[in-house]
């Protein structure tokens, strides 16, 4: 159990989340020109860090929108938080 | 607009703690970003929709409540069917934003008394220190793992919303643990 501070409702229980996975993925441009080892890879291959991380979450229960966290996974400690089209504010 | 088929739960009093059915009552959800948007809101409503998260605003019998940074929900006895009408025509049809009447998807229960915080605490993840000594304040959160909506407009009285589907529940539920007291 950890808190999350929600960038629009402030922290709260993580309870109140539900994590959506790794942050940053791009979208390729055009997915038609992709072999399907690329195309699965952009789909279903993602990062499994121990240590600090880029990571989509939702605020399920509360204002229901989407949001970024740099989450270090060893020890759940959170070092930023911040919205979808923001840049990280650590690299 | 309203559905009688609401639930029949009477009125419970415990140790400093009344738990009241508010029922029927009309409930809008309102979303939208824009300047118009906000400038027909507030002119047919007479209430300036609260841009400040978790913060309410109320005037008579009209609470507008922040759901998120461009959702809100307006309720009270107020609301007509004109009010209703009138947001329908000149945000929705316009494509301002979307008006969605929700009056029959929640169901309004008002606690009061000296101990709601501690009924509440003991099924929410939420931390009450803050907002218990707050008037007007607003959280989405979870209630025994039900989404509530709590809306407190004077101190020591919230109005909790619930989903219909879970508010049978969510009622015995809040009986139960006010038994405890």
């Amino acid at each position: 159990m950890f808190i999350i501070t929600c960038p629009f409702c402030g922290e709260r229980d993580q309870s109140e989340f539900a994590a959506g996975g790794e942050a940053h993925i791009v979208r390729p441009k055009q997915p038609t020109e992709l072999s399907d080892d690329e195309w699965a890879d952009f789909l279903f291959m993602r990062k499994n860090i121990k240590g600090v991380q880029f990571e989509r979450w939702n605020h399920a229960h509360g204002c229901r929108k989407w949001f970024n966290v740099i989450r270090d996974t060893s020890n759940d400690k959170i070092h930023a938080v911040y919205k979808m089209g923001e840049k990280p504010p650590i690299k | 607009m309203l559905d009688i088929n609401f639930p029949k739960f009477e009125k419970k009093d415990f140790q400093d703690l009344t738990l009241n059915l508010v029922e029927p009552i009309n409930k809008i959800n309102l979303r939208g970003k824009n300047r118009d948007f906000f400038a027909k809101a507030g002119k047919i409503l007479s209430i300036m929709l609260p841009i400040d998260p978790n913060t309410s605003a109320t005037i008579k019998n009209i609470s507008a409540v922040w759901l998120s940074p461009d959702e809100w929900m307006v309720y009270g006895k107020d609301i007509d069917k004109n009010i209703s009408l009138s947001l329908d025509n000149e945000i929705s049809k316009l494509n301002l934003g979307s008006v969605t009447d929700v009056s029959d998807q929640w169901i309004l229960i008002n606690m009061k008394g000296k101990n709601v915080f501690d009924v509440l605490s003991k099924g929410s993840p939420f931390n009450f220190n803050k907002f218990k000594s707050t008037k007007n304040i607003v959280v989405q959160t979870l209630l025994n793992h039900v989404d509530v909506i709590l809306h407190q407009n004077d101190l020591n009285n919230v109005n909790l919303f619930v989903r219909k589907s879970f508010s049978e529940h969510l009622w015995l539920w809040i009986n139960d643990s006010s038994s405890f007291l």
